[in-house]
């Protein structure tokens, strides 16, 4: 009695590892923190705690012409990549879950495999077979560039949707007399919505951070919101990136609630 | 589930597997393969490719000093990132996993996920605000007396290392989060009541049952540490010794593309060859519990 007593009480261990998680915590959320902070402030340098409170960087951020650009581009980027990924995903996943091709589980390891591939090799292998085509720095460029990146992780969340569907309501459609087309659509692809929705939103954040890739094939004319973020500060640090990052992060959670709100599909 | 009940053995869905196929093929395939072709033409001095065939390029990255001490250092920092996303991620992956409180599950959840909807530019340059001269991080250790004046920490290996860490670390909590739900929380008491202390209960059960999901995330850091750029780029400049830095100066700064795609594949096959090794060990584990 008195030993199971002992044991309810937190053990050492157990603090010990409570007290390590708020560490790793605060490690994670450290630079987002400061970066949100230190974007109000009122003086031209970036330090934190700022200096003062002002928002004349969100006002310098939403006047100038180039950050207005750059969110127009990524605007654009994010209308074109989205319904692309969000069909080919759709279909592709569906198939390779519910298909019976032959080769069915080599083409689903297929359209996973761009996320086992180095970033920088990606840029790289996009960059030299467009240039010599001549659309380097085009916004096609940048659509295939961001549609291949984020394809797979919408794939993933498609797989996972139709995995957990019942293949009975399907063929239950069909005996009843609907045609495969009818059975897709009326049945199987309300049942994965989720998935769609969920690989969505996953590929308007992916496609709204991307540099790595983004940076090999982007031009002066699809300079996106993190590419203009990452020459600015390569070259020069004043606080309008910090507003600009801010923004992007309010943007990125904006779709993750969005998320959580329309779906019951989570990331982790 | 219901496996097995086809309406019929016609085949289905190839249609519908096309238009992703195609696009990757078209997209992906191909320039991988003109990548590869590119690795092995010659070029002349003002770095244009020509044609031809030659090893020149493979030869000077296991030979020059400058490209192998990249592959090297790019190897240990991968290495050690794979090590330390794995011991970090343990105490919070505990909690997503097994806290019974859900306030407490709800906001370390959000902080996990929140570094992964933020680019990796807008982490870089919150780094760099915090490590900066007149930062967060030197105001605090000169009000403690640590140090007397401010220590400058950008553009340091150790510091690079960090924030590799922390861009890295939210997939293997996820990975390892994912594995801790599957273990059966009966063992843990049946562990306990046996007389087994915490550490032993966690020596003993949670870690060859959560070895598996912990791979799968170990694979996932050390590939993506093995080539990561940007992060470097920012908070180490241009002149950290990593593969990833090495790529984009070869080729963006000095218009060398078969040296980018000869690195591009050692890259990769180091990366396969690990990914290969960890999947037979993760195989060979559960193959092991039966």
């Amino acid at each position: 009695m008195a030993r199971s007593r002992l044991r309810r009480r937190p053990s050492l261990s157990r603090v010990l590892s409570r007290a390590a998680a708020f560490v790793i915590l605060l490690f994670l959320v450290a630079p987002l923190v400061v970066l949100i902070g230190s974007s109000f402030s009122a003086t031209a340098s970036v330090s934190f705690p700022p200096s003062g409170f002002s928002l004349r960087w969100y006002e310098y951020v939403f006047t100038s012409a180039q950050w207005r650009d750059s969110f127009l581009a990524s605007g654009l980027l994010v209308l074109l990549v989205v319904p692309t990924v969000a069909t080919l995903a759709a279909l592709g996943g569906y198939a390779v879950v519910r298909g019976t091709f032959p080769g069915r589980g080599a083409v689903s390891a297929f359209l996973l495999s761009p996320l086992l591939i180095p970033e920088v090799m990606i840029g790289l292998g996009l960059l030299s077979s467009l240039q010599p085509l001549g659309i380097r720095g085009t916004v096609a460029s940048m659509w295939i560039a961001h549609s291949l990146v984020c394809l797979p992780f919408a794939m993933r969340s498609v797989i996972i949707a139709v995995s957990g569907t019942d293949p009975r309501v399907e063929l239950a459609a069909a005996s009843l007399g609907a045609s495969r087309v009818r059975v897709f659509l009326t049945v199987s692809l309300p049942m994965m919505a989720p998935g769609i929705v969920s690989g969505a939103v996953l590929a308007t954040v992916v496609s709204l951070g991307e540099v790595a890739v983004s940076a090999f094939v982007s031009g002066p004319t699809t300079t996106t919101i993190p590419l203009r973020i990452f020459s600015a500060v390569q070259y020069q640090l004043d606080p309008s990136a910090a507003a600009a990052s801010t923004i992007l992060i309010v943007l990125s959670a904006t779709a993750m609630v969005l998320l959580d709100r329309f779906s019951k599909v989570r990331i982790a | 589930m219901a496996r097995g009940v086809r309406p019929t053995g016609r085949t289905r869905g190839t249609l519908l597997a096309l238009p992703a196929t195609a696009f990757l093929v078209i997209v992906f395939a191909f320039p991988l393969v003109f990548l590869l072709i590119l690795s092995f033409r010659p070029t002349n001095e003002y770095n244009e490719t020509l044609d031809g065939f030659t090893l020149d390029q493979y030869v000077a990255i296991f030979t020059r000093d400058y490209m192998s001490s990249a592959l090297l250092n790019s190897l240990q920092i991968a290495a050690f990132t794979t090590v330390a996303c794995a011991v970090l991620a343990y105490p919070v992956a505990w909690i997503l996993a097994r806290s019974n409180a859900s306030v407490l599950r709800t906001v370390t959840f959000l902080i996990v996920v929140s570094p992964l909807l933020t680019s990796v530019v807008v982490r870089s340059y919150g780094w760099r605000v915090i490590l900066s001269a007149n930062g967060p991080l030197n105001s605090t250790l000169m009000a403690l007396g640590i140090i007397d004046e401010p220590v400058s920490m950008l553009l340091t290996q150790p510091v690079v290392l960090l924030t590799i860490i922390h861009v890295l670390l939210p997939f293997a909590i996820i990975t390892l989060t994912t594995a801790l739900r599957t273990i059966d929380g009966t063992l843990y008491r049946a562990s306990e009541s046996l007389g087994a202390g915490p550490v032993r209960t966690f020596v003993t059960v949670t870690l060859p049952l959560s070895l598996p999901g912990l791979l799968s995330g170990a694979m996932l850091v050390f590939a993506l540490a093995l080539g990561i750029y940007v992060t470097p780029l920012l908070v180490g400049g241009a002149n950290q010794t990593l593969v990833g830095l090495r790529i984009y100066e070869q080729v963006m700064t000095l218009f060398n593309q078969p040296i980018g795609a000869a690195f591009s594949y050692v890259l990769l096959a180091i990366s396969l060859v690990v990914i290969a090794a960890m999947t037979w060990i993760s195989r060979r584990l559960e193959v092991k519990r039966g």
